[in-house]
Protein backbone atom coordinates (compact mmCIF):
# COMPACT_ATOMS: atom_id res chain seq x y z
CA UNK A 1 0.00 0.00 0.00
CA UNK A 2 1.36 3.31 -1.07
CA UNK A 3 -0.62 5.44 1.36
CA UNK A 4 -0.82 5.09 5.09
CA UNK A 5 -4.18 4.22 6.63
CA UNK A 6 -5.44 6.48 9.42
CA UNK A 7 -8.36 4.29 10.39
CA UNK A 8 -9.81 0.92 9.52
CA UNK A 9 -13.31 -0.48 9.91
CA UNK A 10 -16.41 -1.14 7.88
CA UNK A 11 -18.65 0.91 5.64
CA UNK A 12 -22.19 -0.41 5.36
CA UNK A 13 -25.42 0.30 3.55
CA UNK A 14 -28.49 -1.74 4.34
CA UNK A 15 -27.27 -5.37 4.69
CA UNK A 16 -24.01 -4.92 2.81
CA UNK A 17 -20.82 -4.44 4.85
CA UNK A 18 -17.47 -3.55 3.25
CA UNK A 19 -14.15 -3.66 5.12
CA UNK A 20 -12.23 -0.47 4.34
CA UNK A 21 -9.51 1.84 5.53
CA UNK A 22 -9.34 5.59 5.46
CA UNK A 23 -6.47 7.48 3.83
CA UNK A 24 -5.71 11.13 3.17
CA UNK A 25 -7.04 12.74 0.00
CA UNK A 26 -5.14 15.98 0.41
CA UNK A 27 -1.54 16.59 1.30
CA UNK A 28 -0.92 20.22 2.24
CA UNK A 29 1.90 21.53 0.09
CA UNK A 30 3.28 23.72 2.84
CA UNK A 31 7.06 23.70 3.14
CA UNK A 32 7.81 22.45 6.61
CA UNK A 33 10.67 23.66 8.73
CA UNK A 34 12.27 21.96 11.65
CA UNK A 35 12.93 23.88 14.87
CA UNK A 36 16.61 23.63 15.76
CA UNK A 37 18.77 24.56 18.73
CA UNK A 38 20.87 27.50 17.49
CA UNK A 39 23.95 26.33 19.43
CA UNK A 40 24.44 22.86 18.02
CA UNK A 41 21.81 22.75 15.23
CA UNK A 42 20.28 19.74 16.82
CA UNK A 43 16.56 19.30 16.07
CA UNK A 44 14.12 20.06 18.84
CA UNK A 45 11.42 17.61 19.77
CA UNK A 46 8.15 18.46 21.41
CA UNK A 47 7.92 17.07 24.94
CA UNK A 48 5.31 17.53 27.60
CA UNK A 49 6.64 19.16 30.73
CA UNK A 50 5.23 18.94 34.25
CA UNK A 51 5.54 22.41 35.86
CA UNK A 52 5.09 20.88 39.33
CA UNK A 53 7.95 18.37 39.09
CA UNK A 54 9.87 20.51 36.61
CA UNK A 55 10.67 17.66 34.25
CA UNK A 56 9.51 16.19 30.98
CA UNK A 57 6.93 13.46 31.27
CA UNK A 58 7.13 10.19 29.30
CA UNK A 59 4.09 9.48 27.16
CA UNK A 60 2.89 6.53 29.26
CA UNK A 61 2.34 8.95 32.16
CA UNK A 62 0.20 11.32 30.10
CA UNK A 63 -3.56 11.24 30.36
CA UNK A 64 -6.29 13.44 28.95
CA UNK A 65 -8.54 15.56 31.09
CA UNK A 66 -11.48 17.89 30.71
CA UNK A 67 -11.31 21.09 32.75
CA UNK A 68 -14.55 21.35 34.74
CA UNK A 69 -13.39 24.34 36.77
CA UNK A 70 -10.08 26.22 36.82
CA UNK A 71 -7.32 23.70 37.48
CA UNK A 72 -9.72 20.87 38.22
CA UNK A 73 -9.83 18.11 35.63
CA UNK A 74 -11.89 15.01 34.96
CA UNK A 75 -9.52 12.42 33.48
CA UNK A 76 -10.77 10.48 30.44
CA UNK A 77 -9.28 7.22 29.20
CA UNK A 78 -9.12 6.19 25.54
CA UNK A 79 -11.53 3.32 26.26
CA UNK A 80 -14.03 5.72 27.78
CA UNK A 81 -13.74 8.09 24.85
CA UNK A 82 -14.17 5.28 22.38
CA UNK A 83 -17.19 4.00 24.27
CA UNK A 84 -19.11 7.29 23.89
CA UNK A 85 -20.41 6.14 20.49
CA UNK A 86 -19.21 2.53 20.22
CA UNK A 87 -21.44 1.76 17.24
CA UNK A 88 -19.90 4.54 15.19
CA UNK A 89 -16.23 4.27 15.98
CA UNK A 90 -15.62 1.25 13.73
CA UNK A 91 -18.54 1.51 11.33
CA UNK A 92 -19.49 4.08 8.74
CA UNK A 93 -23.17 3.29 8.36
CA UNK A 94 -24.78 4.97 5.37
CA UNK A 95 -28.12 6.17 6.73
CA UNK A 96 -29.50 7.33 3.42
CA UNK A 97 -28.51 8.35 -0.07
CA UNK A 98 -29.01 11.83 -1.48
CA UNK A 99 -28.74 13.48 -4.88
CA UNK A 100 -25.21 14.85 -5.00
CA UNK A 101 -26.36 18.03 -6.72
CA UNK A 102 -28.55 18.88 -3.68
CA UNK A 103 -25.57 19.38 -1.40
CA UNK A 104 -24.72 23.03 -0.85
CA UNK A 105 -20.91 23.00 -1.21
CA UNK A 106 -20.53 25.13 1.94
CA UNK A 107 -21.12 21.89 3.87
CA UNK A 108 -18.01 20.19 2.47
CA UNK A 109 -15.16 20.24 4.94
CA UNK A 110 -12.28 17.77 4.76
CA UNK A 111 -11.86 15.07 2.09
CA UNK A 112 -10.44 11.55 2.54
CA UNK A 113 -10.50 8.38 0.47
CA UNK A 114 -11.77 4.97 1.49
CA UNK A 115 -9.78 2.01 0.19
CA UNK A 116 -11.11 -1.57 0.31
CA UNK A 117 -9.44 -3.96 2.75
CA UNK A 118 -8.95 -7.61 1.86
CA UNK A 119 -12.21 -9.26 0.86
CA UNK A 120 -14.06 -5.98 0.36
CA UNK A 121 -12.97 -5.25 -3.22
CA UNK A 122 -16.09 -6.42 -4.97
CA UNK A 123 -18.70 -4.76 -2.75
CA UNK A 124 -16.55 -1.58 -2.82
CA UNK A 125 -16.48 -1.55 -6.61
CA UNK A 126 -20.25 -2.07 -6.65
CA UNK A 127 -20.91 0.87 -4.33
CA UNK A 128 -18.64 3.15 -6.43
CA UNK A 129 -20.24 2.14 -9.71
CA UNK A 130 -23.83 2.28 -8.50
CA UNK A 131 -23.41 5.74 -6.93
CA UNK A 132 -21.74 6.96 -10.11
CA UNK A 133 -24.60 5.73 -12.27
CA UNK A 134 -27.32 7.11 -10.02
CA UNK A 135 -25.40 10.37 -9.22
CA UNK A 136 -25.89 9.78 -5.50
CA UNK A 137 -23.90 10.35 -2.37
CA UNK A 138 -24.22 8.29 0.80
CA UNK A 139 -24.74 10.10 4.10
CA UNK A 140 -23.25 8.58 7.25
CA UNK A 141 -22.32 9.38 10.82
CA UNK A 142 -18.86 8.41 11.84
CA UNK A 143 -16.58 8.96 14.84
CA UNK A 144 -12.92 9.68 14.21
CA UNK A 145 -10.53 10.64 17.04
CA UNK A 146 -13.30 11.48 19.49
CA UNK A 147 -15.24 13.55 17.08
CA UNK A 148 -18.47 12.66 15.41
CA UNK A 149 -18.72 13.66 11.79
CA UNK A 150 -21.55 13.73 9.34
CA UNK A 151 -19.91 12.54 6.13
CA UNK A 152 -20.77 12.29 2.46
CA UNK A 153 -19.44 9.26 0.60
CA UNK A 154 -19.15 9.90 -3.14
CA UNK A 155 -17.51 8.22 -6.13
CA UNK A 156 -14.39 9.97 -7.46
CA UNK A 157 -12.46 8.54 -10.43
CA UNK A 158 -13.36 4.98 -9.42
CA UNK A 159 -12.62 5.43 -5.72
CA UNK A 160 -14.84 6.25 -2.77
CA UNK A 161 -14.22 9.72 -1.40
CA UNK A 162 -15.37 10.44 2.13
CA UNK A 163 -15.84 14.13 2.88
CA UNK A 164 -16.67 15.36 6.35
CA UNK A 165 -19.59 17.77 6.32
CA UNK A 166 -20.10 20.76 8.54
CA UNK A 167 -23.10 20.61 10.83
CA UNK A 168 -25.87 23.11 10.04
CA UNK A 169 -25.29 24.92 13.31
CA UNK A 170 -21.66 25.54 12.30
CA UNK A 171 -22.72 27.46 9.20
CA UNK A 172 -23.37 31.08 9.99
CA UNK A 173 -26.47 32.72 8.55
CA UNK A 174 -25.84 35.19 5.74
CA UNK A 175 -29.18 36.99 5.57
CA UNK A 176 -27.81 40.07 7.32
CA UNK A 177 -25.15 40.42 4.64
CA UNK A 178 -27.32 40.64 1.57
CA UNK A 179 -27.41 44.10 0.06
CA UNK A 180 -30.37 46.43 0.21
CA UNK A 181 -32.55 46.10 -2.83
CA UNK A 182 -30.96 48.38 -5.31
CA UNK A 183 -32.26 48.66 -8.80
CA UNK A 184 -29.71 47.25 -11.18
CA UNK A 185 -29.40 49.35 -14.28
CA UNK A 186 -30.07 47.15 -17.30
CA UNK A 187 -27.00 48.59 -18.97
CA UNK A 188 -24.72 47.71 -16.04
CA UNK A 189 -26.20 44.23 -15.89
CA UNK A 190 -25.59 43.47 -19.53
CA UNK A 191 -22.07 44.94 -19.40
CA UNK A 192 -21.06 42.65 -16.48
CA UNK A 193 -22.65 39.64 -18.11
CA UNK A 194 -20.83 40.28 -21.38
CA UNK A 195 -17.49 40.66 -19.60
CA UNK A 196 -18.02 37.38 -17.80
CA UNK A 197 -19.08 35.55 -20.94
CA UNK A 198 -15.85 36.58 -22.65
CA UNK A 199 -13.86 35.11 -19.77
CA UNK A 200 -15.43 31.62 -19.59
CA UNK A 201 -12.85 28.82 -19.70
CA UNK A 202 -12.65 25.21 -18.55
CA UNK A 203 -11.69 24.64 -14.92
CA UNK A 204 -7.99 23.84 -14.92
CA UNK A 205 -6.60 24.13 -11.39
CA UNK A 206 -3.13 23.00 -12.54
CA UNK A 207 -2.63 26.52 -13.91
CA UNK A 208 -2.44 27.95 -10.41
CA UNK A 209 0.50 27.47 -8.09
CA UNK A 210 1.32 28.73 -4.66
CA UNK A 211 3.71 31.62 -5.43
CA UNK A 212 4.84 31.87 -1.86
CA UNK A 213 5.89 28.23 -1.83
CA UNK A 214 7.83 28.77 -5.03
CA UNK A 215 9.60 31.86 -3.69
CA UNK A 216 10.46 30.01 -0.52
CA UNK A 217 11.86 27.07 -2.48
CA UNK A 218 13.96 29.48 -4.57
CA UNK A 219 15.28 31.14 -1.44
CA UNK A 220 16.22 27.77 0.10
CA UNK A 221 17.91 26.55 -3.07
CA UNK A 222 19.91 29.78 -3.32
CA UNK A 223 20.98 29.57 0.31
CA UNK A 224 21.97 25.92 0.03
CA UNK A 225 24.24 26.83 -2.92
CA UNK A 226 25.85 29.83 -1.23
CA UNK A 227 26.67 28.19 2.02
CA UNK A 228 27.04 24.57 3.05
CA UNK A 229 24.11 23.40 5.15
CA UNK A 230 24.69 23.01 8.88
CA UNK A 231 24.85 19.52 10.28
CA UNK A 232 23.15 18.24 13.40
CA UNK A 233 25.18 16.12 15.82
CA UNK A 234 24.35 12.43 15.71
CA UNK A 235 22.12 11.18 18.49
CA UNK A 236 21.07 7.66 19.29
CA UNK A 237 17.69 6.83 17.88
CA UNK A 238 15.11 7.27 20.57
CA UNK A 239 12.69 4.43 21.00
CA UNK A 240 9.49 5.13 19.16
CA UNK A 241 6.74 5.09 21.72
CA UNK A 242 3.20 4.25 20.68
CA UNK A 243 1.25 6.81 22.70
CA UNK A 244 3.56 9.61 21.52
CA UNK A 245 1.70 9.48 18.22
CA UNK A 246 -1.52 10.09 20.08
CA UNK A 247 -0.04 13.19 21.69
CA UNK A 248 1.16 14.41 18.31
CA UNK A 249 -2.23 13.70 16.77
CA UNK A 250 -4.01 15.57 19.52
CA UNK A 251 -1.75 18.54 19.24
CA UNK A 252 -2.16 18.53 15.52
CA UNK A 253 -5.93 18.63 15.85
CA UNK A 254 -5.75 21.39 18.46
CA UNK A 255 -3.47 23.40 16.23
CA UNK A 256 -5.86 22.94 13.37
CA UNK A 257 -8.74 24.30 15.40
CA UNK A 258 -6.68 27.25 16.55
CA UNK A 259 -5.32 28.14 13.15
CA UNK A 260 -8.81 28.48 11.74
CA UNK B 1 -25.34 36.63 12.44
CA UNK B 2 -22.35 36.14 10.21
CA UNK B 3 -18.90 36.70 11.73
CA UNK B 4 -17.23 40.12 11.78
CA UNK B 5 -15.40 41.68 8.83
CA UNK B 6 -11.98 40.14 8.47
CA UNK B 7 -10.77 41.77 5.29
CA UNK B 8 -11.80 44.51 2.86
CA UNK B 9 -11.01 44.82 -0.81
CA UNK B 10 -12.61 44.67 -4.20
CA UNK B 11 -13.39 42.09 -6.82
CA UNK B 12 -11.76 42.99 -10.12
CA UNK B 13 -12.06 41.71 -13.69
CA UNK B 14 -11.89 43.63 -16.97
CA UNK B 15 -13.79 46.89 -16.47
CA UNK B 16 -15.58 45.75 -13.32
CA UNK B 17 -14.70 46.59 -9.71
CA UNK B 18 -16.95 45.60 -6.84
CA UNK B 19 -15.93 46.70 -3.33
CA UNK B 20 -16.54 43.95 -0.75
CA UNK B 21 -16.03 42.96 2.86
CA UNK B 22 -15.09 39.40 3.80
CA UNK B 23 -16.80 37.56 6.66
CA UNK B 24 -16.23 34.12 8.15
CA UNK B 25 -18.99 31.73 7.11
CA UNK B 26 -18.37 28.82 9.48
CA UNK B 27 -17.55 28.29 13.12
CA UNK B 28 -16.36 25.19 14.87
CA UNK B 29 -17.31 24.06 18.32
CA UNK B 30 -15.91 21.11 20.17
CA UNK B 31 -15.08 19.87 23.63
CA UNK B 32 -11.40 20.45 24.36
CA UNK B 33 -9.19 18.19 26.40
CA UNK B 34 -5.90 19.00 28.05
CA UNK B 35 -2.93 16.75 28.61
CA UNK B 36 -2.28 15.94 32.28
CA UNK B 37 0.40 14.18 34.23
CA UNK B 38 -1.31 10.90 35.26
CA UNK B 39 0.28 10.83 38.68
CA UNK B 40 -0.64 14.26 40.02
CA UNK B 41 -3.12 15.48 37.39
CA UNK B 42 -1.11 18.62 36.79
CA UNK B 43 -1.69 20.17 33.39
CA UNK B 44 1.34 19.64 31.20
CA UNK B 45 3.01 22.36 29.18
CA UNK B 46 4.78 21.91 25.90
CA UNK B 47 8.57 22.31 25.81
CA UNK B 48 10.94 22.02 22.90
CA UNK B 49 13.76 19.69 23.92
CA UNK B 50 17.16 19.51 22.22
CA UNK B 51 17.60 15.98 20.86
CA UNK B 52 21.35 16.19 21.59
CA UNK B 53 21.52 17.86 25.01
CA UNK B 54 18.16 16.45 26.13
CA UNK B 55 17.35 19.83 27.70
CA UNK B 56 14.44 22.19 27.12
CA UNK B 57 15.48 25.06 24.84
CA UNK B 58 14.08 28.60 25.39
CA UNK B 59 12.53 30.38 22.36
CA UNK B 60 15.51 32.76 21.95
CA UNK B 61 17.80 29.76 21.31
CA UNK B 62 15.52 28.25 18.68
CA UNK B 63 15.92 28.70 14.95
CA UNK B 64 14.22 27.38 11.84
CA UNK B 65 15.93 24.95 9.50
CA UNK B 66 14.91 23.30 6.28
CA UNK B 67 16.18 19.73 6.02
CA UNK B 68 17.99 19.35 2.69
CA UNK B 69 19.17 15.86 3.44
CA UNK B 70 19.21 13.63 6.48
CA UNK B 71 20.44 15.72 9.44
CA UNK B 72 21.56 18.65 7.22
CA UNK B 73 19.71 21.95 7.38
CA UNK B 74 19.59 25.32 5.67
CA UNK B 75 18.94 27.92 8.36
CA UNK B 76 16.47 30.67 7.55
CA UNK B 77 15.78 33.71 9.68
CA UNK B 78 12.39 35.41 10.06
CA UNK B 79 13.45 38.41 7.95
CA UNK B 80 14.21 36.12 5.01
CA UNK B 81 10.85 34.44 5.37
CA UNK B 82 9.21 37.85 5.41
CA UNK B 83 10.72 38.55 1.98
CA UNK B 84 8.75 35.69 0.47
CA UNK B 85 5.44 37.16 1.67
CA UNK B 86 3.49 38.65 -1.23
CA UNK B 87 3.00 42.38 -1.46
CA UNK B 88 -0.10 43.59 0.28
CA UNK B 89 -3.02 44.19 -2.04
CA UNK B 90 -6.75 44.82 -1.86
CA UNK B 91 -7.70 43.08 -5.08
CA UNK B 92 -9.52 39.82 -5.55
CA UNK B 93 -8.44 39.30 -9.14
CA UNK B 94 -10.81 37.12 -11.16
CA UNK B 95 -8.74 35.36 -13.85
CA UNK B 96 -11.51 33.41 -15.54
CA UNK B 97 -15.00 32.05 -15.06
CA UNK B 98 -15.81 28.35 -15.24
CA UNK B 99 -19.07 26.41 -15.28
CA UNK B 100 -19.84 25.74 -11.62
CA UNK B 101 -20.46 22.02 -12.15
CA UNK B 102 -16.86 21.59 -13.37
CA UNK B 103 -15.48 22.29 -9.91
CA UNK B 104 -14.67 19.05 -8.13
CA UNK B 105 -15.66 19.65 -4.49
CA UNK B 106 -12.38 18.08 -3.34
CA UNK B 107 -10.78 21.46 -4.18
CA UNK B 108 -13.05 23.46 -1.87
CA UNK B 109 -11.34 24.47 1.33
CA UNK B 110 -12.62 27.27 3.55
CA UNK B 111 -15.71 29.35 2.75
CA UNK B 112 -16.22 33.06 3.39
CA UNK B 113 -19.19 35.34 2.81
CA UNK B 114 -18.85 38.60 0.90
CA UNK B 115 -20.85 41.72 1.64
CA UNK B 116 -20.99 44.89 -0.47
CA UNK B 117 -18.73 47.53 1.02
CA UNK B 118 -19.99 50.97 1.93
CA UNK B 119 -18.67 52.56 -1.25
CA UNK B 120 -21.08 50.37 -3.23
CA UNK B 121 -23.88 51.87 -1.21
CA UNK B 122 -26.81 50.31 -2.95
CA UNK B 123 -24.91 47.20 -3.81
CA UNK B 124 -25.48 47.86 -7.50
CA UNK B 125 -22.34 46.25 -8.82
CA UNK B 126 -22.67 43.51 -6.24
CA UNK B 127 -26.26 42.71 -7.19
CA UNK B 128 -25.43 42.76 -10.88
CA UNK B 129 -22.54 40.36 -10.30
CA UNK B 130 -24.71 37.98 -8.24
CA UNK B 131 -27.33 37.94 -10.96
CA UNK B 132 -24.84 37.43 -13.80
CA UNK B 133 -23.07 34.54 -12.01
CA UNK B 134 -26.43 32.88 -11.38
CA UNK B 135 -27.79 33.41 -14.88
CA UNK B 136 -24.64 31.98 -16.47
CA UNK B 137 -24.19 29.31 -13.76
CA UNK B 138 -20.50 30.15 -13.46
CA UNK B 139 -17.88 30.52 -10.75
CA UNK B 140 -15.05 33.05 -10.80
CA UNK B 141 -11.56 31.60 -10.29
CA UNK B 142 -9.51 34.20 -8.45
CA UNK B 143 -6.41 34.97 -6.45
CA UNK B 144 -5.86 37.49 -3.67
CA UNK B 145 -3.57 38.30 -0.77
CA UNK B 146 -4.72 38.26 2.81
CA UNK B 147 -2.73 38.17 6.07
CA UNK B 148 0.51 38.16 4.06
CA UNK B 149 -0.43 34.97 2.25
CA UNK B 150 -1.53 34.35 -1.32
CA UNK B 151 -4.90 32.66 -1.77
CA UNK B 152 -6.54 30.85 -4.66
CA UNK B 153 -10.31 30.69 -4.58
CA UNK B 154 -13.76 30.32 -6.12
CA UNK B 155 -16.25 33.18 -6.25
CA UNK B 156 -19.84 31.97 -6.31
CA UNK B 157 -23.32 33.43 -6.02
CA UNK B 158 -25.71 31.77 -3.61
CA UNK B 159 -29.05 33.26 -2.64
CA UNK B 160 -28.60 37.02 -2.65
CA UNK B 161 -24.97 37.01 -1.62
CA UNK B 162 -21.54 36.11 -2.87
CA UNK B 163 -19.28 33.51 -1.40
CA UNK B 164 -15.56 33.16 -1.73
CA UNK B 165 -14.16 29.74 -0.97
CA UNK B 166 -10.43 29.12 -0.80
CA UNK B 167 -9.31 26.31 -3.10
CA UNK B 168 -6.64 23.70 -2.57
CA UNK B 169 -3.82 23.70 -5.11
CA UNK B 170 -3.91 20.86 -7.64
CA UNK B 171 -0.67 19.33 -6.36
CA UNK B 172 -2.17 19.04 -2.88
CA UNK B 173 -4.80 16.54 -4.04
CA UNK B 174 -3.77 12.90 -3.74
CA UNK B 175 -4.50 11.27 -7.14
CA UNK B 176 -6.80 8.24 -7.09
CA UNK B 177 -4.18 6.27 -9.10
CA UNK B 178 -1.90 6.27 -6.06
CA UNK B 179 -4.49 4.17 -4.20
CA UNK B 180 -3.73 1.28 -6.60
CA UNK B 181 -7.31 0.03 -6.70
CA UNK B 182 -7.70 -3.19 -8.65
CA UNK B 183 -10.51 -3.77 -11.09
CA UNK B 184 -13.27 -6.19 -10.15
CA UNK B 185 -15.89 -7.49 -12.57
CA UNK B 186 -19.51 -6.95 -11.60
CA UNK B 187 -22.52 -8.57 -13.18
CA UNK B 188 -25.21 -6.40 -14.75
CA UNK B 189 -27.67 -7.99 -12.32
CA UNK B 190 -25.65 -6.88 -9.30
CA UNK B 191 -25.43 -3.36 -10.68
CA UNK B 192 -29.13 -3.24 -11.47
CA UNK B 193 -30.23 -4.44 -8.04
CA UNK B 194 -27.64 -2.17 -6.39
CA UNK B 195 -28.96 0.87 -8.30
CA UNK B 196 -32.54 0.00 -7.41
CA UNK B 197 -31.59 -0.33 -3.76
CA UNK B 198 -29.87 3.06 -3.71
CA UNK B 199 -32.86 4.73 -5.33
CA UNK B 200 -35.07 3.19 -2.64
CA UNK B 201 -32.81 4.46 0.13
CA UNK B 202 -32.65 8.00 -1.27
CA UNK B 203 -34.04 10.90 0.74
CA UNK B 204 -33.82 14.69 0.28
CA UNK B 205 -30.70 16.32 1.71
CA UNK B 206 -31.74 17.91 5.01
CA UNK B 207 -28.55 18.58 6.91
CA UNK B 208 -30.33 20.28 9.80
CA UNK B 209 -31.81 16.96 10.92
CA UNK B 210 -28.34 15.72 11.84
CA UNK B 211 -26.97 16.85 15.14
CA UNK B 212 -23.66 16.21 16.74
CA UNK B 213 -25.03 13.63 19.19
CA UNK B 214 -21.58 12.49 20.13
CA UNK B 215 -20.68 15.88 21.58
CA UNK B 216 -23.74 15.70 23.84
CA UNK B 217 -23.03 12.12 24.90
CA UNK B 218 -19.44 13.05 25.63
CA UNK B 219 -20.58 15.97 27.80
CA UNK B 220 -22.96 13.59 29.62
CA UNK B 221 -20.12 11.19 30.30
CA UNK B 222 -17.93 14.00 31.65
CA UNK B 223 -20.78 15.19 33.92
CA UNK B 224 -21.35 11.66 35.16
CA UNK B 225 -17.71 11.26 36.03
CA UNK B 226 -17.67 14.67 37.69
CA UNK B 227 -20.48 13.49 39.97
CA UNK B 228 -18.39 10.46 40.84
CA UNK B 229 -20.62 7.96 39.05
CA UNK B 230 -19.21 4.88 37.41
CA UNK B 231 -18.94 4.85 33.63
CA UNK B 232 -19.53 1.60 31.75
CA UNK B 233 -16.99 1.03 29.01
CA UNK B 234 -18.48 -0.39 25.83
CA UNK B 235 -16.58 -2.18 23.09
CA UNK B 236 -16.79 -0.83 19.56
CA UNK B 237 -18.87 -2.97 17.24
CA UNK B 238 -17.38 -4.50 14.14
CA UNK B 239 -19.57 -5.71 11.31
CA UNK B 240 -18.98 -8.96 9.48
CA UNK B 241 -17.93 -8.11 5.91
CA UNK B 242 -20.12 -9.25 3.04
CA UNK B 243 -18.11 -11.79 0.99
CA UNK B 244 -17.96 -11.49 -2.82
CA UNK B 245 -20.04 -14.65 -3.23
CA UNK B 246 -22.73 -13.31 -0.87
CA UNK B 247 -22.97 -9.85 -2.46
CA UNK B 248 -25.90 -10.56 -4.75
CA UNK B 249 -27.84 -12.25 -1.96
CA UNK B 250 -27.16 -9.35 0.42
CA UNK B 251 -28.35 -6.85 -2.21
CA UNK B 252 -31.54 -8.80 -2.86
CA UNK B 253 -32.26 -9.13 0.86
CA UNK B 254 -31.61 -5.37 1.31
CA UNK B 255 -33.97 -4.52 -1.51
CA UNK B 256 -36.68 -6.67 0.05
CA UNK B 257 -36.11 -4.95 3.39
CA UNK B 258 -36.29 -1.47 1.84
CA UNK B 259 -39.51 -2.23 -0.07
Amino acid sequence: MAVQAMWSGTISFSLVAIPVHLVKAVEPGRISFRLLHNKDYSPLTRKMFCPEEEKTVPSDEIIRGYEIMPDKYIPMTDEELESVSPERSRTIEIIEFIDTKDVDPIYYDHPYYLVPSKGGEKAYRLLVEVMRRTKKAGLAKFVLSEREYLVAVTPRDGALALTTLRYSEEILPDEDLSPKKGKIAAEEQSRIKKSIERMIEDFNPQKYADDRRKKLMDLLTKKAKEKAPVEAPAVEEEEKEGPADLVAALEESMRKVKSR
Amino acid sequence: MAGGTIWKGYIHFRDTDVPVKLHTAVKEERIQFHLLHGRDRVRLRQRMVCAHEKQPVPPEEQCKGFEVEDGKYVIVDPAELEQTAPEGSRVIEVHEFVKTRQIDPIYLDRPYYLEPDISDIQGKGFNALVKALKDLDVTGICTWTMRKRPYFGALQARGKTLRLSTLRYADEIVPVESLELGDVALSEKELKIGSELIEKLTAPFEPSKFENEHQKKLQDMIDKKARGEKVVVLRPRRLKPTGSDQLLRALEASLKKAA
